[in-house]
């Protein structure tokens, strides 16, 4: 009787002995593409989407979303570096290049390689987590903010109070150039009393007719 | 060395003959057995080499210190490597021995290896 799969299987698995650091090389490769693009894709996302709500938040979730983003830097770093070791390892370092230490060392590099693997597949893992949460925060968070009622949000925008010669004119400085100053005037809810509701909307005024300016919190 | 018989390449299982003796020695660190005994057609001393396999997620509950594998069990299909030249090999075959394959028992585990 005579069973070939028997000895096949055997000339495949002394094959396989040879080739385990191939296989877990090809591996770890694909995985460090994998959580680079991830990764990659996740931080285009926040870039995108996160600054300009990370303004308006009160700073105990401004610091939240600031060490979430730290922590995150940093296990994504550690992530894509353990798996950058795990695809480019080096063998038979500090070993006697004899037949059965490297034996045993590919055994301990295929092993130490999927360890690395292991480790930055955790790592990248909750550092894209912490991503995750620092946009959860910063989306949730100024929602809140603006629905607890504060009337005035907090804009970049200087408002200034100019006196020209019709009069004061309060709004928000949107431009000025050598010849005139672009105030965005709130009509109807400024508090100087006395502007025609009309004034709404974007006003420009001349410089010669313009006596002071001073900034202010609002109007 | 015991004599060689140049046997002309035929990949079949010829019966073990009860008089020889096979040492199957599992390595140090548990990781490979080596099989170390004559061929059964060609009479040249074969040593063939099982390593455990360690693709795939690390089976431990325990953090540190290298792994070990528990011991084989069962019996390791060996097939002949004498690497002497044997007549009728087809060119294409990747053996090197006269093509014969039989199986070798394991001894169970004595008393004082590390499991
Ligand atoms: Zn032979
Ligand atoms: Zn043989």
């Amino acid at each position: 009787m005579t069973d070939l799969a028997k000895k096949r299987f055997a000339q495949l698995g002394q094959q396989l002995q040879l080739d385990q650091l191939t296989v877990v090389r090809r591996q770890a490769e694909g995985w460090r593409n994998g959580l680079t693009g991830l990764t990659g894709l996740v931080g285009v996302v926040f870039v995108l989407k996160g600054r300009e709500s990370v303004a308006g938040m009160p700073a105990v979730w401004r610091w939240t979303t600031a060490a979430l983003l730290v922590a995150a830097f940093g296990l994504l770093l550690i992530g894509a570096l353990g798996a950058v070791r795990a695809a480019h390892g080096q063998l038979g370092q500090r070993t006697w290049l004899t037949g059965d230490r490297l034996f045993a060392a590919v055994l301990d590099e295929v092993e130490r390689t999927q360890d690395a693997l292991t480790a930055a597949r955790r790592t990248s893992v909750v550092g894209l987590c912490a991503i995750v949460a620092a946009i959860g925060v910063s989306w949730v968070v100024p929602a809140e903010e603006s629905a607890a009622g504060s009337k005035e949000p907090a804009t970049a925008v200087p408002h200034v109070l100019v006196v020209t010669v019709d009069g004061p004119r309060c709004g928000e400085l949107m431009a000025g150039d050598t010849r005139t100053l672009t105030l965005k005037v709130a009509g109807e809810s400024g508090e100087s009393g006395g502007r025609t509701p009309a004034a709404s909307g974007w006003r420009s005024i001349p410089f010669d007719q313009v006596r002071s300016i001073t900034p202010v919190r609002g109007c | 060395m015991p004599d060689h018989v140049p046997t002309d390449f035929r990949e079949h299982e010829p019966a073990v003959p009860p008089t020889d003796t096979f040492a199957v020695v599992r390595s140090e660190d548990g990781r490979w057995y080596t099989v170390t005994g004559p061929c059964p057609t060609c009479r040249a001393t074969v040593v063939f080499r099982v390593a455990y396999g360690v693709l795939g997620p690390p089976k431990r509950l325990l953090r540190g210190g290298r792994r070990t594998p528990e011991p084989l069990t069962g019996s390791i299909p060996v097939y002949c490597q004498c690497g002497y030249p044997h007549a009728e090999k087809p060119p294409e075959s990747p053996d090197a021995g006269c093509g014969a394959f039989w199986e070798v028992p394991v001894p169970s585990p004595a008393p004082g290896t590390t499991t």
